[in-house]
């Protein structure tokens, strides 16, 4: 855009070639720049001085935390002061974080089944496979985390699921109860949408608006009290595999109702088409409107998705050790007591690289489909 | 053989089938119910309970550290769950209008020209969005119980408000007979003024004049006040907290544990909801603002006037999921332990052992509170969708 100053600027710049005249424009852009993107409206001076100040204030004490104050991660625990950050605390826990009360000597498997875990999730985000073959390394994939995690074969010493801790933990609960959600909630989903038997589509909205309505620890409580209760008194259920469930059914109500949201958002000519095929109501399902319902739910189930798997560490509340329960086993001896903060951080970070790599991946899925669309 | 012919003949028909179904589906459901009632049944009865609602109105025995209303270990089970609702929705309350605040705030920032402040904000609501909140919680949680000084060494603001790591305790207004007389007059005159500003927005429709508003209802209602206060011979005065050994006394006080989930909540859900202000703010297209700016209003009007009522439509629906959320993650209070419902809930059921009932009793609770907050938001929405020609 060109304005009057530039060409009065540009009349009164002398004639300069080369160097000089590239950095003579560089500045002049960058007195542009610095103008309109902070300075321009006397709110913009307003909101750069505070947000500065601020800055100016804080940014410096908490970088001095962080860094120059702090112990480094290689260093002697015993010189940790108040001032910084205690790095060494970490590099002495971080193996007690990541897999908690899991037996020492053992912790290379729990290790190697959250590297199995991750790698499917990326091995399925790449899309290379087919659903059937998907379907088909998950499973032995599972089959294999839930040997490795427990051992009692192959030669592998058997380790009770309550020595499960952490990061295994964490992948588990949050992967396996969306892969049991989401088919859950296309049945719901279908249940809800469809005319034709009102006694299935009532049940489907009271289960799905009742579970929407109630926090998710209080269902996870349920899942603690009263599931146990209506089992027969012979089957005992063990709380790891209770919270799966729980949450398995938690989170199907609300994929149930971005599917929902897809299937109403397709016109009504794909069913009657369907229909006029003489396709059976299943077959229509598979072959017509369910693949572009999901299509069109999937940024609001990748929401849920994410949701989901943050939510997942709700389940401390339950007394699950998942990886923020670990963090707080390390910080809770009293001669780490002080340094709870930085568990947290590495938790944090874990949180944070994960969950930027799925959001991204639903945004990158989004416009790949919205350029297909055109 | 004919009968069964017949019966054949009916079955192929698709409404027979439909109901066969449905018949079919109730059975198994209702089976499924009776299967679960029995063991249920069964269970209890060898732990020698029995389903009976009656327990709620005995003494619960144990304290709650926070209440809006007179509570003791002598008070009923149906007492405490009491003050874990109004605990509930103190905290919900307080979190809408905090994560409203921040997410207008830090929605229109982003949106906006100025560098720093939309990559501040970039930032702020990336974080939010990509880091659960229970570990906020627990992070700011242990963070303040580190920082602040201990009750003895409390940080003084202007005298009156006190901070320590397990309260911030502030001075109260000392109740007097005629108060309530005063707050019914302040609020007649504030209807009175609501009257007026109809009378204005009238006026200004039909001469396109401006009257005077902000300072005559001020005056008004400043005038109300003096005068009824002098009246009555109403004064005021404040009971404040001061240190008499281990603790404050007199005034009131607000847990660390509240002030530390009202923050996370307000600031996790603000940036959910700061996101949802930029898209709707980016959804309103360009010629509006452009349109605004060479009608002569300035940046604040334009927002205010033109951009914000138009972006208001897009965002309502999910803002009021939002708030839906707000209220049900008030639960994870549980964590730092502040006795909203759920905590009081799960005391009680450790207590009792009685979770069938003690669950069904606060899922209704919190179903009724879903249900008011969308009907709420639904009329809001209403209210302000444009008419369909």
């Amino acid at each position: 855009m060109k304005t009057e100053t530039d060409n009065i600027n540009n009349e009164l710049m002398p004639r300069t070639t080369g160097v000089v005249h590239n950095m003579v424009k560089l500045a002049r852009n960058t007195r542009r720049w610095i103008y309109f993107r902070l300075f321009r409206t006397p709110i913009d001076i307003l909101i750069t001085c505070i947000i500065s100040a601020l800055l100016l204030q804080f940014l410096p004490k908490v970088l001095a935390w962080l860094t120059w104050n702090s112990v480094a991660f290689w260093g002697d625990p015993n010189l940790c002061t108040e001032e910084g950050a205690c790095w060494p605390f970490l590099r002495e826990k971080i193996r007690l974080i990541l897999f908690g009360t899991y037996p020492f000597s053992e912790q290379w498997r729990p290790a190697l089944a959250c590297l199995l875990l991750v790698g499917l999730v990326g091995l399925s985000f790449t899309q290379l496979l087919r659903l059937r073959s998907t379907v088909i390394v998950w499973t032995i994939g599972s089959v294999a985390f839930f040997v490795l995690m427990s051992g009692g074969s192959l030669g592998l010493v058997e380790v009770d699921s309550i020595q499960w801790n952490g990061l295994p933990v964490l992948l588990m609960l949050s992967i396996f109860s969306v892969i049991g959600a989401f088919p859950i909630g296309i049945l719901l989903a279908l249940g809800r949408f469809q005319k034709e038997d009102p006694v299935l589509r009532s049940i489907a909205v009271g289960y799905i608006e009742i579970v929407r309505g109630v926090p998710m620890v209080m269902v996870l409580f349920m899942g603690l009290f009263i599931l146990p209760l209506m089992l027969p008194e012979s089957m005992n259920l063990n709380s790891l595999y209770t919270t799966l469930i729980v949450l398995v059914f938690f989170h199907a109500a609300y994929f149930a109702e971005e599917i929902r949201g897809g299937l109403q958002a397709l016109p009504k000519g794909q069913y009657e088409a369907a229909k006029s095929q003489g396709l059976t109501y299943w077959q229509s399902m598979r072959f017509i409107i369910l693949p572009q319902a999901l299509k069109c739910s999937m940024p609001g189930n990748m929401n849920t998705l994410l949701g989901a798997y943050k939510d997942t560490s709700l389940v401390v509340i339950l007394g699950i050790h998942d990886i923020m329960a670990t963090a707080k086993m390390a910080y809770s001896e009293p001669q780490w007591q002080q340094y709870g903060v930085e568990a947290y951080l590495l938790v944090a970070l874990w949180y944070f690289c994960t969950c930027l790599c799925l959001s991204t991946y639903s945004r990158k899925l989004e416009t790949t489909e919205s350029k297909a669309a055109k | 053989m004919h009968s069964l012919e017949k019966f054949m003949l009916r079955l192929s028909e698709k409404r027979t089938r439909t109901l066969l179904y449905q018949g079919l589906l109730i059975a198994f459901i209702l089976m499924f119910f009776y299967i679960a009632c029995v063991n249920v049944n069964n269970n209890l009865a060898a732990a020698g309970i029995h389903i009976d609602y009656g327990f709620l109105f005995s003494e619960s025995g144990f304290d709650v550290n926070e209440s809006l209303i007179e509570y003791s270990s002598e008070s009923s089970y149906i007492r405490a769950l009491f003050v874990g609702f109004l605990n509930t929705i103190l905290l919900s309350f307080v979190c809408i209008v905090g994560a409203t605040l921040l997410g207008v705030a830090f929605g229109v920032l982003r949106a906006s020209q100025n560098w720093l402040g939309s990559s501040i904000s970039f930032l702020y609501i990336e974080l939010m969005r990509n880091l659960p909140k229970l570990l906020i919680l627990l992070t700011l949680y242990i963070l303040s119980i580190n920082s602040l000084p201990h009750v003895r060494e409390a940080y003084q603001f202007f005298g009156v408000f006190h901070l320590s790591n397990r309260a911030l305790y502030f001075p109260t207004l000392i109740w007097q007979e005629h108060m309530i007389t005063v707050f019914l007059t302040c609020v007649a005159a504030l209807i009175v003024v609501y009257i007026y500003r109809r009378y204005v927005n009238h006026f200004k429709d039909k001469t396109g004049q401006d009257l005077p508003f902000l300072w005559p209802s001020f005056l008004f209602v400043g005038f109300v006040f003096f005068l009824v206060s002098m009246i009555l011979g109403v004064n005021y005065s404040f009971d404040f907290p001061a240190l008499q050994g281990f603790n404050f006394a007199g005034g009131g006080e607000v847990s660390v544990q509240f002030f530390v989930l009202a923050f996370t909540l307000s600031i996790y859900h603000g940036g959910q909801i700061a996101e949802l202000v930029r898209g709707g703010i980016q959804s309103i297209s360009k010629g509006q603002e452009e349109a605004a700016r060479a009608i002569g209003l300035s940046y604040l009007q334009t927002m205010r006037l033109v951009v914000l009522p138009q972006a208001l439509r897009v965002i309502i629906p999910p803002i009021g999921n939002q708030y839906l959320n707000i209220t049900k993650n008030t639960s994870i209070g549980l964590a730092v332990g502040f006795s909203d419902l759920v905590s009081v809930m799960n005391t009680s059921i450790n207590q009792t052992f009685r979770p069938i009932e003690l669950m069904s009793v606060s899922t209704l609770i919190y179903l009724a509170i879903c249900l008011v907050v969308s009907v709420l938001i639904n009329a809001y929405n209403n209210h302000t969708r444009l008419e369909k020609a």
